[in-house]
């Protein structure tokens, strides 16, 4: 229940659902009576009937989609969602090429059970760092077979 | 969930060789869930189908990768999975059940499956699936536990245990505990015992599917028989 229909207002925050209906539905509960897992429902209220969707009950089976004789459920969004960002969190970057190396809290966290600071390294610049220590304390070569002569 | 397993990648490739574009199809249901054949897997079966070491005898097929929530649902797959016009043919990660969805609705297409569709079973412990049920078609769980001896049983037995039952282990392999023990202590706990007193006649495997593929039809639902056509041909 949404779309452009003057008689339907589009519910706010329902740009965030991926349940979306267009402009044909005309409320007649079908994929609520439908549903298997009674994901849909809706409420009469204020001379309004507000169809409603919960995602963390939907199962995406797709019924509500075959069996609405409007056609109005656009299953394709429940299929293709878009992506929703859920956390930001502050990075850590290489202190040579500035390269995102983890996210600080995670940094901090590691530091602890290592007890001792976690260096602020990409893999590649821990990897050259770990070959320039080894070049400093290697053993000298031995002379070769035919340097002994 | 039916819990697949990747079949070795030269058997794959073998069924492609020769074909220049490819498309890998994986299933976001139980073989995702299973980690065999969802988005992740079909990804990785593409890039390791196009090694060339696979094909000796020319060039590897170029892979494209799509996927479907489910495989299995004719209508869906026809509306919402669409191939690029060149496919030459196509790998399915789905269980069999998928594939042969796929290769209705795509034929003549060649639809070549990359699992071995092997068990109904539940995740144990993460990365532990275990058969659980055999979908025989007259569930006994009410007598027994809610253990399936016809799945879990090495030999199916319906009255148990045989002989071969040591330690509450099955003597076909001393890792598999035996269906029976586990049934009987399970009722003992429940302090239903006596349902073991009863003896359980041979079985009519008839709802097992002994009879040729078995179907269920559920009416009262848009489109199932009975009721006014679907809307069959939606495109939203």
């Amino acid at each position: 229940m949404g779309g452009t229909h003057p008689h339907v207002c589009r519910i706010g925050g329902n740009q965030m659902s991926s349940f979306i209906v267009n402009e044909k539905c005309n409320g007649c509960l079908a994929c609520v009576r439908n549903c298997p897992n009674r994901a849909l429902d809706y409420r009469d209220h204020a001379g309004k009937r507000v169809l409603m969707h919960n995602m963390g009950l939907c199962a995406r089976c797709g019924q509500c989609w075959r069996v609405c004789p409007e056609q109005a459920v656009e299953f394709r969004h429940l299929l293709e969602s878009p992506w929703q960002e859920v956390v930001a969190l502050g990075l850590t970057h290489c202190r040579v090429c500035g390269e995102p190396v983890c996210t600080f809290d995670y940094g901090k966290k590691v530091s602890e059970k290592l007890r001792m600071p976690a260096e602020a390294l990409c893999p590649a610049h821990r990897r050259e760092k770990g070959l320039r220590a080894w070049s400093r304390i290697r053993p000298a070569s031995p002379p070769s077979p035919g340097g002994a002569k | 969930m039916i819990v697949g397993n990747l079949k070795p990648v030269e058997e794959i490739a073998a069924s492609v060789a020769g074909l220049k574009n490819v498309q890998v199809v994986g299933c976001g249901s139980c073989v995702s869930v299973c980690l065999s054949g969802g988005d992740r897997e079909a990804r990785q079966l593409a890039d390791e189908l196009s090694l060339p070491l696979y094909y000796p005898g020319g060039p590897p097929p170029a892979f494209a990768v799509s996927g479907i929530v489910r495989q299995c649902e004719k209508d869906l797959v026809k509306t919402y999975l669409t191939l690029p016009p060149e496919t030459d043919a196509v790998v399915s990660l789905a269980c069999g059940a998928g594939v042969q969805t796929l290769a209705d609705l795509f034929s003549p297409l060649p639809v070549f499956p990359a699992l071995n569709t092997t068990f109904l079973g539940a995740l144990d412990e993460p990365g532990i699936w275990r058969e659980k049920c055999h979908g025989c078609g007259d569930c006994m769980l009410s007598f027994t536990g809610s253990i399936c001896p016809v799945a879990r049983c090495a030999k199916s037995l319906f009255n148990g245990p045989c002989g071969g039952s040591q330690g509450g282990r099955c003597e076909v392999d001393p890792e598999i505990p035996c269906a029976w023990a586990l049934i009987y202590y399970r009722l003992k706990s429940q302090n239903r015992l006596d349902l073991l007193q009863k003896l359980n006649p041979p079985r009519d495997w008839r709802p097992a599917g002994n009879t040729g593929p078995r179907s269920r039809i559920r009416t009262g639902i848009a489109g199932s028989p009975g009721d006014a056509p679907a809307p069959s041909s939606q495109t939203s």
